[in-house]
């Protein structure tokens, strides 16, 4: 028995610590979702966006892909905006179907913008890190950017709930997300702070993008697996809470490695979107839902 | 006689299809309480969310200090200093009473003034100082009414549209809500109510509309008003 | 029956005697022009039933085109079957899988949907890839089509297009389409008159999933090469949505208009596939925000015209 468990140290490690960037993959989408009422259908290909622009970044200045950030997520803070502000708040309220549209129509814009200006080859981005492991004890190894992926997943939903609970505008935007008619009674533009709230989900989707680049491969189309990945994030890990996204990262992270660790590595991506299955077909509001 | 604050001169609203207020008008002056009175459905929270910004009159004009605001959106009806009350309360439930007040008023200026007028709101209802930090579904009917009053303060208005306050609340918290009410009028600022109970508004107010099938029927000081004409009105006969 | 005037009625048995002679008269590029549109017709006209009509707006129809495709390969290929048995059995097979994934999936309501559907298509492009019988990713060639003609396969389309357009109409004038129509007008009083929406859209789903399976064995035919990458890809999908999109969602004629569309703008663009992607994208997102009901529908909102009128006079 012991011997079992010893063999699944190392799938298990590392699908907890890979489970924290699918945390912070999901945060972005849980927070539109919770906010704006929309599925951005667009959010994995707006990742994947995050890690060209951080591609770009890093051919201009040689510099390592953490320090891109600096640049990439005010441009992409700025990209989100400008997306709800003038595409997606136009078409709120009209029903379920054109906001999911639009959202698409943007997804297969993005990629195909991407693949005209990068071609398809794959890419990535590199860093002294990307190969190293680092020696726990005797008996484990953890890789590098692994460990910090999940960190750095912990730090921006710790500095997200802080935002959310202590500042004014953080609690502006949790009031419009609660009830838009009495927020904009009290004097908030909803239309602006759903912006806003859409520029910080972009901004978290820029890291998210530079962590996925530095950890795996990608090309233009890569987007709709994050997409899929991120929407089975939030709805395992239930509505509306930061922690349960971050819960749900972590068993999805789980489920994956060890799916691939058992079936083989074709299958890890099946393992996440079968529990994605069972759960929408059983307990779609998630597993940690708030109330 | 006092300056007529807000002026609201024939107009229609329709909400969505449904033409719910008739050539409506009425004056409010400054600092007095003014009730619209109206059975279930006479179109009172129409009238009263067009002022507010919430719907838009098809026709003609509302004006305030002079300044004409239909058409603008809610959260510029607070700017200007129309601070609303809404049916219903509108809690923001996943945010405690402290932080309810907080966002009561998102305005730049009163930003700054924030600390002041939630001092002033624990004044006037103590008891949300002693649950400043329940989240706000934890409270009972009549402390959500009291915090959906201080909210309104927040603001520092010049006129509070207060939208049904008695619904649903036991008479004795309703006679405490309108004493408030009553010492917030003393303090300068304008009210105006819509309510169902007749008594209650005749008790409270300087000057009643009454309203029936979106119309404008009857207005007058309550003291001159006879009971025979307010039943009138009232149904509509 | 006074289904329609005379004067469409000669219009339009016009065009499909054009389309018929079509290889008599016209060059081999234009025949294949029409082949494209006429698979693009028959799937989009399949992706019209659901979102346009059933307010399913579904992101997995993928799902049927690689079952179709892959049926039509593996019965031809390893059974010897006649091709239009094979093509057949994709339709069954499709029907099938649509009824055994009509238990989860119709559980879940709109977005939940799309993105159910969706997450299906890729399991079954993931388990397609791992599986040695049908060639893992490389995939299948589909040799038993080598013995058919061009034409053969361009005849095949066309009574493809056409028959779903006929299909189509045949469904809003049955008893099925009275309930669809209450549906798309107001769902909640519909259900309250007797409608059973829940039997409505399963129908509709399942004669989708039928037919998009059939005509994907008819696509296969022409493509030839089967691999699960593509066959199960959200690229299908994509293109169905933009057509019925822009041609105008819950008509019969949008689906036309916008294939006419899409294959045209693929034609002048083939050089350049992602910018005719990059440019549908775009007039999608700008139709839906100026004019949501996409070419016919404007048209049919303005003119009060229709072409193909399903409603009883």
């Amino acid at each position: 028995m012991l011997s079992f468990l010893s063999e699944l140290k190392v799938p298990i490690t590392n699908g907890l610590l890979l489970g924290g960037l699918y945390g912070i993959i999901g945060i972005g989408m849980s927070m539109i979702f919770g906010i704006v009422r929309l599925v951005n259908l667009a959010h994995g290909d707006l990742i994947i966006l995050a890690s060209y622009l951080s591609l770009v970044t890093m051919t201009l200045f040689p510099v390592s892909p953490l320090l891109t950030l600096i640049v990439v997520i005010p441009a992409m803070c700025v990209i989100g905006f400008i997306v709800q502000y003038y595409l997606l708040n136009r078409v709120l309220g009209k029903g379920m179907n054109p906001p999911l549209l639009v959202a698409f129509g943007l997804s297969i814009i993005v990629q195909n913008l991407l693949l005209l200006i990068f071609t398809p080859d794959a890419r990535t981005l590199l860093t002294s890190i990307s190969v190293k492991t680092l020696p726990i004890g005797s008996f484990l190894n953890i890789p590098v950017v692994y460990l910090v992926d999940f960190i750095g997943s912990i730090v921006t939903i710790a500095l997200l709930s802080r935002f959310f609970n202590r500042t004014y505008l953080g609690k502006a935007i949790r009031a419009a997300s609660d009830d838009e008619g009495a927020a904009q009674l009290m004097g908030i533009n909803t239309k602006s702070i759903y912006a806003i709230a859409m520029g910080l989900a972009m901004g978290t989707a820029a890291i998210a993008g530079v962590l996925v680049g530095m950890t795996f491969t990608f090309y233009p189309h890569t987007g709709p697996e994050y997409l899929i990945m991120a929407f089975g994030v939030v709805i395992v890990g239930g509505l509306g809470s930061l922690l349960g996204t971050f819960l749900g990262g972590l068993i999805l992270g789980l489920a994956q490695i060890l799916g691939a660790h058992f079936l083989g590595p074709g299958f890890q991506l099946l393992s996440g979107y079968l529990i994605l299955l069972i759960v929408l077909t059983f307990k779609p509001t998630g597993l940690f839902a708030k109330g | 006689m006092a300056n007529s604050l807000l002026r609201v001169q024939k107009i229609d609203v329709f909400y969505h299809d449904f033409h719910a207020v008739w050539d409506a008008s009425l004056e409010v002056e400054e600092a007095l309480v003014v009730s619209i009175i109206g059975a279930n459905g006479a179109g009172k929270s129409t009238l009263l969310n067009t002022i507010a910004g919430v719907l838009r009159p098809s026709n003609g004009t509302i004006e305030f200090a002079g300044k004409k605001i239909n058409g603008l959106m809610p959260y510029q009806a607070v700017q200007e200093g129309i601070s609303m009350v809404p049916e219903g309360r509108r809690m923001f439930p996943r945010l405690t009473v402290l932080e309810n007040l907080e966002v009561g008023c998102y305005t730049p200026k009163a930003r700054k003034r924030k600390d002041e007028a939630i001092r002033r709101t624990y004044e006037l209802f103590p008891i949300l100082e002693e649950r400043k930090n329940q989240l706000s579904i934890t409270l009972s009917g009549g402390e959500q009414q009291m915090l959906a009053i201080g909210r309104a303060l927040m603001c520092e208005p010049r006129l509070i549209l207060f939208d049904e306050i008695s619904l649903g609340l036991a008479p004795l918290v309703i006679k405490n809500i309108y004493q408030r009410v009553k010492l917030i009028n003393s303090e300068g600022i304008t009210a105006l109510l819509v309510e169902q109970d007749i008594q209650r508004s005749l008790k409270s107010s300087h000057k009643v509309y009454i309203m029936q099938s979106g119309r404008i029927r009857l207005e007058g000081k309550p003291g001159e008003l006879s009971q025979e004409d307010i039943r009138k009105a009232y149904f509509g006969l | 029956m006074q289904l329609l005037r005379s004067s469409r009625l000669t219009g339009i048995i016009l065009i499909v005697v054009a389309l018929i002679s079509l290889p008599y008269w016209a060059s081999r590029y234009w025949v294949l022009v029409m082949l494209l549109f006429s698979l693009n017709l028959a799937l989009s006209q399949m992706w019209n039933l659901l979102a346009g009509y059933s307010g399913l707006i579904s992101l997995g129809q993928q799902a049927f085109i690689g079952l179709g495709g892959y049926a039509l390969a593996v019965f031809s290929i390893y059974y010897g079957f006649p091709i239009w048995l094979s093509i057949m059995i994709g339709g069954l097979v499709s029907v099938l899988f649509a009824l055994l994934m009509s238990a989860p999936i119709f559980r879940m309501r709109g977005v939940y949907f799309a993105i159910g559907t969706w997450t299906v298509a890729e399991t079954l492009r993931i388990l397609f890839s791992n599986w040695k019988y049908v060639g893992y990713g490389m995939g299948l060639f589909v040799k038993p089509a080598y013995s058919l003609s061009f034409n053969t396969i361009y005849f095949t389309a066309l009574g493809a297009g056409i028959g779903s357009v006929v299909l189509v109409y045949f469904i809003l004038r049955s008893k099925l389409g009275l309930g669809l129509m209450a549906i798309r007008d107001e769902e909640t009083a519909s259900e309250t008159l007797g409608v059973d929406i829940f039997r409505c859209k399963l129908n509709c789903f399942l004669i989708s999933a039928g037919v998009t399976g059939a005509v994907a064995g008819v696509l296969y035919l022409h493509n030839i090469f089967i691999q699960p990458y593509s066959a199960f890809g959200i690229d299908w999908t994509v293109r169905l949505v933009f057509i019925t999109i822009i041609g105008g969602i819950g008509t019969i004629e949008g689906p036309i208009i916008g294939s006419l569309l899409y294959v045209f703008l693929q034609q002048w663009l083939s050089e350049y596939p992602s910018v005719s992607l990059l440019i549908l994208g775009a007039i999608a997102i700008g139709v839906i925000l100026v004019a949501p009901k996409g070419i016919m529908g404007s048209i049919q909102e303005k003119l009060g015209f229709e072409i193909l009128s399903p409603r009883r006079k």
